[in-house]
C-alpha cells in the first residue's frame, strides 16, 4: 500500500524569497542564490541553523554548486541534494522536500533554485538514435507547431493566441521581480521580431538568470521555533509524471499535463473550478491555452473565448500566471518551479499587492520539462 | 554527374516502400510483442511495452500534415533561416517532424504530404541528398 502526500503529516510553505529574474549579468550565482535564501529565511522568521536539509535545483550550472553557495550561511553540515529535471528542476526539488518533511525525516527543509544561462547539451542526443531534423526544431519551433495545430483544431487565430502575452505582460508589469515589467499592446506583441510560425519574441519566454527559495516545514518544526501557522500555506498534494506513448503524439505536453493535474487535484480533493490562482509553464503563448484546457479550467477549445472574457485575468474566475508567468516573469530554469510555488504562496497569503487575486484560497503550480516530465502541486490558504 | 550519397542513410533510403515505390522510404521498426510501429529503427527496447524483439519496418513516407511553421530565427550554423518544418502523421502510424520543401508557401494541417530527396551539403561541405516532405502531387 502506497501513500500520497495527503496521507502523511501536513506540510507547509513557511517562507519565500527571490533574487529578481533578469538578463545575464556579471552577478555570481552565489549572490543570486544567497539573496533568495536569506529572504526566504527572513520571511519565515527562521535562522539558518533551523534548516535540516536543502534541495538545490539547477539545470545549467555545473556539477554540485550547492555547498559552494550555502556554506556562506554557515556550514552547518546539513544534507544537500542537487536536483536537475530540465525546466521542472525546481518543481521536482520542491516535491522531494515536501516528501521528506511529510515523512517526518526533517521538520524544516530549504528548496532553492539558481541558474545562469550557459551552453548545455541534451542527453537525448547521446542515445545515437537519429532524427530527420531535430537540429532545426528549437523549443520555440516545437511550440510553434503546436500553435498551428491548436489554431487548426479550434479555429483560434494568431491574434487570439497572442492575447495570452498581452495578459501576462500586464501581470509582469505589476511584479518587481519579473524580468519583463512593461505593459505591451497586442499590436506591439504581433509586430515584434518574428521567431517561428505565429510567434514573435514577446510571445516567448526570455532567457535569463535569477533565484527563488522556499522553506518547507512541518507544524511541529514551526512551533518548535515559536512560529504559528497564520502565514503558512498548506501543500495539499504533489504529483509527478513522465511522458507515455499517447494516441496524439504531437500533444504530449498537454496529455502529460492532463494526467498529472488530474492526479494532483484528486489527491487534494479539489475540482478545477475551485482553483483561484494557477501558475503554469507558459514558456510560449500557446501553452497557456493548451494547459488550461488540459487541467479542466475550461472545456476543450474554450480557452480563447474564456481568455477574452477575462476569466484568467487577475480578478477573473481564476488568475492564470499572475506573476507574469514564464513569458514576463521569466524562466531562468532551475528557479522557475520554486518561484511558482512562492508566487502561489504569496497569493494565498493575500500579500500580492497590485497583482492580488481577490479571495484566493486554492492555487496550483504546474511545470513541464523536456524529457518530458511534469509536476503539479496544489496549495491551500492558511 | 553522379548522384550524391544520402545525408542520413540510417533513417531513409532513395527507393520507396512496397506500394509507394516512387518516394523515399523511411526506415522504421515494429515491435513483435505489441505491434507498435515507430521511427526511426532502434534496438534499445519498445517505447510502448519494453519488448526487445524489434524488427525493421519500411514506412511509405506518405501522410497528412498535422502542423507546419516557418522558422525565421535559427541559431545553428548548419542551417540558414528561413525554412519550414512540419509534423506529419504517416499513414503507417508514426508522427515525424522534418523539413518541408514549400518555397515559402507553408502548407496547412490536413494537406497530404510525401517524401522527396533534396540536395544539401554535409558538415564538411560535400554534396548530399537529404529527406524533405513535399505536397503530394
Amino acid at each position: 500500500m502506497t501513500a500520497t502526500l495527503a496521507d502523511l503529516r501536513p506540510v507547509y510553505v513557511a517562507g519565500i524569497g527571490f533574487h529578481r529574474y533578469q538578463f545575464l549579468s556579471d552577478t555570481p550565482y552565489v549572490d543570486l542564490g544567497l539573496t533568495a535564501v536569506r529572504a526566504a529565511l527572513a520571511d519565515a522568521g527562521l535562522a539558518w541553523l533551523a534548516v535540516e536539509s536543502a534541495y538545490f535545483a539547477k539545470a545549467l550550472l555545473p556539477m554540485a554548486p550547492g555547498r559552494a553557495m550555502l556554506r556562506h550561511l554557515g556550514a552547518s553540515g546539513l544534507p544537500i541534494v542537487h536536483v536537475e529535471n530540465a525546466s521542472a528542476s525546481g518543481s521536482a526539488a520542491f516535491r522531494h522536500a515536501c516528501i521528506e518533511v511529510a515523512a517526518g525525516i526533517a521538520d524544516i527543509s530549504l528548496v532553492v533554485g539558481v541558474d545562469k544561462p550557459m551552453p548545455v547539451g541534451r542527453a537525448e542526443s547521446l542515445a545515437r538514435i537519429g532524427s530527420l531534423a531535430d537540429d532545426a526544431i528549437a523549443p520555440f519551433t516545437h511550440f510553434a507547431l503546436l500553435a498551428d495545430a491548436y489554431a487548426h483544431r479550434t479555429g483560434a487565430t494568431v491574434e487570439d493566441i497572442a492575447l495570452v502575452a498581452v495578459k501576462n505582460h500586464l501581470n509582469g508589469s505589476k511584479n518587481p521581480l519579473a524580468q519583463h515589467q512593461k505593459v505591451r499592446s497586442l499590436d506591439e506583441i504581433l509586430g515584434g521580431k518574428k521567431i517561428a510560425g505565429a510567434f514573435t519574441s514577446l510571445q516567448c519566454t526570455p532567457v535569463g538568470e535569477g533565484a527563488a527559495a522556499v522553506i518547507v516545514a512541518s507544524e511541529e518544526g514551526l512551533r518548535r521555533h515559536g512560529i504559528g501557522l497564520d502565514r503558512a500555506v498548506r501543500v495539499a498534494s504533489s504529483a509527478g509524471r513522465s511522458q507515455r506513448v499517447y494516441d496524439d503524439a504531437t500533444r504530449y505536453d498537454a496529455m502529460l499535463t492532463q494526467e498529472t493535474a488530474a492526479i494532483a487535484l484528486a489527491e487534494a480533493r479539489v475540482s478545477p473550478g475551485e482553483l483561484d490562482v494557477v501558475e503554469l509553464h507558459d514558456a510560449f503563448t500557446v501553452e497557456e491555452v493548451e494547459y488550461v484546457e488540459a487541467m479542466g479550467l475550461c472545456p476543450d477549445g474554450q480557452a480563447v473565448p474564456r481568455l477574452k472574457d477575462g476569466e484568467f485575468a487577475i480578478g477573473g474566475r481564476c488568475a492564470v500566471s499572475p506573476s507574469g508567468g514564464l513569458i514576463a516573469m521569466g524562466h531562468p530554469i532551475g528557479p522557475t518551479g520554486v518561484g511558482q510555488i512562492a508566487e502561489v504562496t504569496r497569493q494565498l497569503r493575500g500579500e500580492a499587492g497590485d497583482r492580488q487575486q481577490p479571495n484566493a484560497r486554492t492555487g496550483l503550480a504546474h511545470m513541464v520539462g523536456v524529457g518530458a516530465v511534469c509536476y503539479v502541486h496544489v496549495l491551500q490558504a492558511p | 554527374m553522379a548522384t550524391p550519397p544520402l545525408l542520413k542513410p540510417d533513417l531513409y533510403r532513395a527507393e520507396g516502400a512496397a506500394g509507394v515505390a516512387n518516394h523515399p522510404a523511411l526506415l522504421g521498426g515494429v515491435c513483435a510483442a505489441c505491434g507498435y510501429v515507430f521511427f526511426p529503427l532502434q534496438r534499445y527496447g519498445c517505447e510502448r511495452c519494453g519488448g526487445l524483439d524489434l524488427a525493421p519496418r519500411d514506412l511509405s513516407g506518405a501522410g497528412a500534415l498535422l502542423a507546419a511553421a516557418r522558422v525565421h530565427l535559427h541559431a545553428g550554423k548548419t542551417r540558414q533561416a528561413p525554412f519550414t518544418v512540419g509534423a506529419v502523421a504517416l499513414d503507417d502510424g508514426p508522427v515525424v517532424r522534418a523539413l518541408i520543401e514549400d518555397g515559402g508557401d507553408v502548407p496547412h494541417p490536413g494537406e497530404r504530404m510525401t517524401t522527396a530527396l533534396a540536395p544539401c551539403v554535409d558538415a564538411e561541405g560535400a554534396p548530399r541528398l537529404d529527406l524533405r516532405f513535399v505536397r503530394e502531387a
